[in-house]
């Protein structure tokens, strides 16, 4: 496996910037335990980015914008963080995180997790599919398909959504980790326009 | 009325047994802690088809594994014949306009109501 990128690749840098990341060690509790912590988080990230809207603190965005954003990314960060845990290879010691940046045009919430090289196969086939087809029809198709599922299926159903119902650009940057053989770090990061959520242009 | 709790939310089925109610935040962790909710929307579908009506006005947050349990629960009702299914919805919730017309694709007939 080699380093390789997918999707939106992100904003040039040199844009004024606000940004926040949280780390987990994922050793520390079961997860289950750590499953109420996503929440938590999430909803620490969705009222912590309306503190900074817009980043560069010319104009107030007006209080639906606001609460609309900030569920836009509550959502989003609690979607990319369940996935990052559910699929961490928890053999080693790579800690989860997610990333939080604003700037003046845009939100990007990023999650980090290790994955095995067999994981990353299967994740890029998934992402090349979500890239190659439409989100809506794909998600909407899903759905369907889970339904005939009797167990729960690893559709990442979250990502469509968040592609979806939220006008989110996706992108991916898979690097092969330089201490774990056969581990690689998977960087998912959801980037939201301003100009899309009501109001909210800046 | 039947009810089940969690930590952050409440599902009840009034005694008429079809209507249910969903208050607060709804984040578990798959469709096995689903499960028990899903029983709970399917138990509506059994005797005679009567109109029923899932109120979600007041349920704030819901996870992509929850849609995945409301999307089972809406093919298993568009499958049962003579069924009409509601959901109440609010603008306030901004998850509510966002989400919920992929639903309506899964079941033309489904009523959004968004207040």
């Amino acid at each position: 496996m080699t380093n390789q990128t997918f999707g939106y690749a992100g904003q040039a840098p040199g844009d004024r910037r606000e940004y926040l990341t949280l780390a987990f060690s994922p050793l520390s509790a079961p997860l289950r335990s750590r499953w109420r912590n996503n929440g938590l988080s999430a909803d620490f990230l969705g009222d912590y980015v309306t503190t900074f809207l817009p980043a560069d603190g010319t104009m107030a965005a007006p209080a639906g914008s606001k609460k609309e954003i900030k569920h836009a990314v509550t959502y989003i960060a609690n979607e990319l963080l369940e996935n990052a845990m559910k699929y961490h290879e928890h053999s080693v010691d790579i800690p989860i995180g997610i990333h939080l940046e604003l700037t003046g045009t845009q939100i990007t919430v990023s999650a980090t997790n290790g994955i095995s090289d067999g994981q990353a196969q299967c994740y890029q086939t998934f992402v090349a599919t979500i890239l190659r087809e439409d989100a809506g029809e794909l998600l909407v198709r899903q759905l369907e398909e889970s339904s005939r599922d009797a167990v729960s299926v690893k559709s990442c159903l979250g990502l469509l959504t968040i592609i979806s119902d939220y006008g989110a650009q996706l992108g991916w940057r898979f690097e092969v980790h330089p201490d774990y053989p056969g581990i690689m770090t998977v960087i998912t990061s959801a980037v939201l326009p301003l100009k899309d959520l009501s109001g909210a242009a800046v | 009325m039947k009810t089940i709790k969690g930590e952050s939310f409440e599902v009840e089925l009034q005694n008429d047994n079809s209507t249910a109610v969903f208050r607060g935040a709804l984040r578990l962790s798959g469709m096995e802690d689903y499960a028990p909710i899903l029983e709970l929307l399917k138990s509506t579908l059994a005797g005679i088809p009567t109109p029923i009506v899932l109120d979600l006005r007041e349920l704030d947050f819901l996870n992509s594994s929850g849609i995945t349990m409301f999307s089972r629960f809406v093919i298993e009702a568009r499958d049962h014949a003579g069924v009409s299914l509601q959901f109440l919805a609010s603008e306030a919730i901004h998850w509510h306009a966002r989400s919920l017309k992929n639903l309506q694709r899964l079941m033309p007939t489904l009523v959004i109501q968004l207040t």
